[in-house]
């Protein structure tokens, strides 16, 4: 099991200081669409304060694997995993899902505002937790000021979210994200729909909020993978053929598929 | 070569020319249908207009025969049992719809819900006259306007029901994500996010259950009666429009006759502005929120 190899774990650590070091432990994850197997013996552990990309070609089961993290697919009729994964040490599939959501924050690769103003879709899931209603503007503010878009936007908080761009919008969602103040942030291709200007702020975003949180993204882009991640997984046909540092990964790939894949001979 | 040729530009021939009356049957279709709504439209002005005037608005029923006189109990009696029609019918057929599109997903009794909603939809409406007529008007030994309401709130139940079902389902399946995604409860997600984004759509189905229960008779002489005079208990008999129109319609007076076709033409004319005010109110909604 070559993802057996790459696993950096020493087994003289205690488990108390690996969970210590990972913010996310997976083991042995599966994942099953009815009779279909979609992911095969995933592991990963995944660094504190540090971000994690995933590439592979499309289908190759990336997407479905950050649906696991905060148990998404359990709204897909048929979905079924098995394995362990493990924030902080806990099992996720033992915490209430939405409490266990509020700490796992997701954004998606279609941009998807609520249908309400600009202050509401981030209000909501601050006042989804019971967060104070006087100090829910400024919550606000902040989180827009974190997700850079508050210049943007701070003259016009009662329009309508579609009003925003594209870019402007996913900005939105991953500041909506961050309002709830989540430990990990999941990112699906939360670029795929951008320019090259929206693509470059919202990386820029992710290297300054992965100093409060731990960030999973799955990527079309190489490149993109390159430039913001420290670890980075390469899937292929549900299976995780090699986890490595991004760094190790892109330029001494170990395994020929990485290889052939990065040099852009296939997907 | 030139046959070959010559075959196909026949067969394009043939092919614009099908288009053509493909396209000239569906015209004329139209063009009958609208033309036998615009005549029965313009009968009932020729008809009626005549018969509309202030007091038929305003006033009580003249004496048997009599000239004068209006319908104003009625107009009141159709609000009234239209009023209670929606209490009855809004939340449960909107409870029903959210049920089926949210929760129930595809599991056998939820399918045989559906079944049996789309027959209910075609189920004639004196059923549900019967109906109430059985369970509240023999055993109180009254008819009332709680019956009426009661018997046109089961109708649309079914109605409202599939549109809300099928107005929710067209909203994306982004949106519930996102808003499983920050940690909302579903119950949640469904009335902050989904309803919301589904409002035109529920208030359209809501109008059409409206104008369809405000046009029904059948169920009402089993149920709320009729009634000379303003109602005054919601456990009297009441009046209602189209009552009317049928007591007046089938008299033996002229004055009843043209009063008649004057209370069709209120009717058609108050469901058309009353659907085109929600329409238009929703719509502006809608534009402020984009």
């Amino acid at each position: 099991m070559e993802v057996r190899d790459t696993d950096i774990l020493k087994s003289d650590q205690s488990a108390a200081s690996v969970d210590q070091a990972y913010k996310l432990r997976v083991k042995d994850l599966n994942f099953y669409y009815g009779a279909f197997q979609a992911l095969h013996g995933i592991s990963i552990n995944a660094e504190k304060n540090r971000v994690t990309a995933f590439i592979g070609p499309s289908g190759c089961g990336k997407s479905t694997f950050l649906r696991t993290l905060n148990r998404m697919h359990e709204e897909t009729p048929g979905a079924r995993v098995d394995g362990e994964v493990l924030l902080d040490g806990e099992s996720i599939f033992d915490r209430d899902i939405s409490e266990l959501r509020r700490s796992v924050g997701m954004v998606f690769q279609r941009s998807t505002p609520f249908p309400k103003s600009i202050f509401e879709n981030i209000a909501y899931g601050l006042r989804i937790r019971g967060v104070d209603r006087s100090s829910i503007s400024d919550l606000v503010e902040q989180s827009l000021k974190r997700a850079n878009l508050w210049e943007e936007v701070k003259h016009k908080l009662n329009k309508s979210a579609s009003s925003l761009s594209g870019g402007q919008q996913q900005r939105l969602c991953i500041a909506r994200a961050l309002a709830v103040n989540p430990e990990l942030l999941l990112l699906d291709e939360p670029c795929s729909a951008l320019d090259p200007i929206g693509t470059s702020k919202i990386e820029d975003l992710l290297l300054e909020i992965k100093e409060t949180c731990t960030i999973l993204i799955v990527t079309h882009n190489m490149q993109q993978a390159a430039r913001v991640s420290d670890y980075t997984g390469f899937f292929l046909s549900g299976k995780l053929i090699e986890f490595n540092d991004t760094k190790s990964m892109f330029e001494t790939p170990s395994s020929k598929l990485t290889e052939d894949y990065i040099t852009g001979r296939f997907g | 070569m030139p046959m070959a040729s010559k075959r196909k530009t026949v067969s394009y021939t043939w092919r614009k020319w099908r288009g053509a009356l493909g396209f000239g049957l569906t015209g004329v279709a139209t063009l009958i249908s609208l033309g036998a709504l615009f005549s029965i439209l313009g009968y009932l002005i020729h008809q009626g207009i005549g018969a509309i005037n202030w007091n038929f608005i305003v006033r009580e029923p003249a004496a048997v025969g009599e000239a004068g006189g209006g319908i104003a109990p009625s107009l009141l009696g159709t609000l009234i049992l239209v009023a209670i029609s929606m209490v009855v019918g809004m939340p449960l057929g909107i409870g029903v719809g959210i049920y089926l599109s949210e929760m129930a997903g595809d599991t056998r009794f939820a399918n045989l819900a559906r079944v049996a909603i789309n027959t209910f939809i075609g189920v004639p409406s004196i059923i549900m006259g019967i109906f109430v007529y059985f369970i509240l008007v023999k055993p109180t030994n009254t008819f009332s306007a709680v019956a009426g309401g009661l018997a046109l709130g089961i109708i649309m139940i079914p109605i409202i029901a599939r549109t809300t079902e099928d107005v929710l389902r067209l909203v994306p399946k982004s949106i519930r994500e996102a808003g499983l995604a920050i940690g909302a409860p579903k119950w949640r997600v469904t009335f902050d996010l989904v309803l919301p984004a589904a409002r035109a759509g529920v208030i359209t189905g809501g109008i059409l259950a409206v104008a369809r229960v405000a046009g029904e008779t059948a169920p009402l002489i089993l149920t709320a009666l009729g009634n000379e005079y303003y109602p005054t208990s919601l456990f009297k008999p009441i009046d209602e429009i189209t009552l009317r129109i049928l007591k007046y319609a089938r008299g033996p007076y002229d004055v009843w006759h043209q009063q008649a076709y004057g209370a069709a033409l209120i009717l058609v004319f108050g469901v058309a502005i009353g659907s085109l005010l929600l329409r238009l109110s929703t719509r502006d909604r809608d534009a402020l929120s984009r």
